[in-house]
């Protein structure tokens, strides 16, 4: 896939800031390097706007059903800031979207782009892995040999796998 | 809602041109008049996205009104029609149409239509402003969606009340002075869960009050729709001239005439409709030069890349504008 045409983020080097307009704000970081920009943050938002704020290690069911919980008690004038590894990043802000939220209203931090999930459309599972794109991966779900194609899904916050020797005679 | 157009009439024969006869006037309020329009033979009319507008010949000029339904395929169209006695005539050729009288139209066309990924719909008409929600309301209704109709008129004049109470039930929130609507819509965009869009059309002040407050509140532009009239009035402008890139013509534009007109007037046939900068229909993509943007239509960031130009309203920040043509 030509570099010009893929969806795989390419994420900025400069640290958003708070946005001003927001009314109300949540911070989400995952692991110590979300933590420090998290700290930052918070000390940067305005005195008299609530903040919502959780560290925690992954973007795993416990951490995402908080964030959703707290989306779904959101009036709309909230914000949300997301610092960590892209494999979690792309996780909570799928969870977002998914509930509304626009594009307008997150402001991200990648502190590392080691890990991804990878969507098998053969079984529809989704498997993590260090490999990088264009590297092949078992699938947790069903076993095929999944090609790590770099194309990222902003719905379900995964790379697209497709099975690698899908035109091969059995 | 009307927007009032100043193209030739529209041929029958037009791609997307249809032939409708009068099938029913009625006045739906003091001076509104709803008009229902159907095929001459009977049979199914194009379905369309909740919030379009048909565009209806009228007499020399064409005119974009709101379809009131819910956009499903059905054998009629409704439009309502305020009469505006200081017009451009359009809203009295409507007023003046008879049962059985035949009519030009094209589209539906949309430019309002609903966020399909909204959680909740906030929609908010003022006076005439309604048609397009009354849209909105029975296919909202009709889909299960979850929304909130803040509708403001004047004492008596509400049309569609009935109606309106009918679709909405507790949803439908009428006001007969303008305070009273401000104020809960003030108190209603302080407080709307994640996910809500809102949408508003009617008199320019309730389009104001709208996406300022929204934006006051923290909304971000992409969750406030709004359905203009017409673009403000525009000053003259500086002259410029355009340079057309394919064919290598060079249409000098005068202060005080519209790039589309210069075209039109040196024999480049440019697609158009509204001449008002709202209905997108004569976008021209921009090779070289900066636009001076004046249109209601493209986004921001459109407006912000600069290689689109919608020529019946923008001009050129630049002497010369090149253009792919």
């Amino acid at each position: 896939m030509g570099a010009l045409h893929t969806s795989v983020p390419r994420w900025p080097a400069e640290i958003p800031a708070v946005d001003p307009a927001g009314r109300a704000v949540a911070l989400l970081a995952f692991g110590a390097a979300g933590k420090r920009l998290l700290t930052a943050w918070r000390a940067a938002v305005p005195e008299r706007t609530p903040v919502w704020s959780h560290v925690v290690d992954r973007a795993d069911d416990d951490s995402l059903g908080l964030l959703a919980r707290q989306v779904a008690e959101a009036r709309v004038g909230w914000r949300l800031m997301l610092a960590g590894p892209e494999v979690d990043v792309l996780a909570a802000r799928s969870v977002a979207i998914g509930l509304g939220v626009l594009d307008a209203e997150i402001r991200m931090v990648v502190t590392g782009a080691a890990r991804k999930r990878v969507f098998c459309p053969h079984c529809r599972g989704t498997t993590e892995t260090a490999a990088p794109v264009a590297a092949e991966v078992p699938c947790a779900g069903c076993g095929r040999r999944l090609h790590v194609y770099g194309h990222v899904s902003r719905r379900l916050g995964a790379y697209l796998g497709f099975m690698a020797d899908a035109e091969e005679v059995a | 809602m009307t927007a009032v157009l100043s193209a030739p009439p529209a041929a029958a024969t037009e791609e997307g041109g249809l032939l409708l006869t009068v099938a029913g006037v009625e006045e739906a309020a003091p001076g509104i008049r709803t008009v229902t329009l159907r095929r001459p033979g009977g049979g199914l009319l194009p379905a369309y996205p909740p919030g379009s507008h048909l565009v209806l010949s009228c007499g020399d000029r064409r005119n974009a009104y709101s379809l009131t339904g819910d956009g499903m395929a059905a054998p009629e169209y409704r439009i309502s029609v305020l009469l505006c006695p200081d017009g451009d005539g359009g809203s009295a050729f409507v007023h003046a149409l008879q049962v059985g009288d035949a009519v030009v139209a094209a589209g539906p066309r949309s430019a309002f239509a609903p966020v399909s990924t909204a959680r909740h719909h906030l929609l908010v008409a003022g006076g005439i402003g309604v048609t397009p929600m009354l849209s909105h309301a029975r296919a909202a209704a009709r889909w299960g969606r979850s929304f909130e109709l803040f509708y403001g008129h004047r004492p008596g004049a509400g049309a569609h009340r009935a109606e309106l109470a009918d679709v909405c039930g507790p949803r439908l929130r009428a006001f007969e002075q303008a305070a009273g609507l401000l104020d809960a819509l003030g108190a209603a965009l302080a407080d709307q869960p994640m996910g809500t869009h809102v949408y508003v059309c009617g008199p320019a002040p309730l389009m104001a009050f709208v996406e300022e407050t929204a934006a006051g509140l923290g909304w971000p532009g992409d969750r406030v729709h709004a359905e203009r009239f017409s673009a403000a009035d525009l000053d003259p402008g500086e002259p410029f001239v355009a340079r057309l890139a394919r064919s290598g013509g060079r249409v000098p534009v005068p202060a005080g005439v519209s790039l589309l007109a210069a075209l039109e007037a040196a024999g480049v046939a440019v697609p158009s409709m509204c001449r008002q900068g709202v209905c997108g229909e004569c976008r021209l993509t921009v090779t070289a030069g900066r636009p001076l943007h004046r249109d209601l239509y493209l986004s921001p960031p459109e407006h912000a890349s600069g290689d689109a130009v919608m020529c019946c309203v923008s001009r050129s920040l630049d002497d010369e504008l090149e253009l792919d043509l």
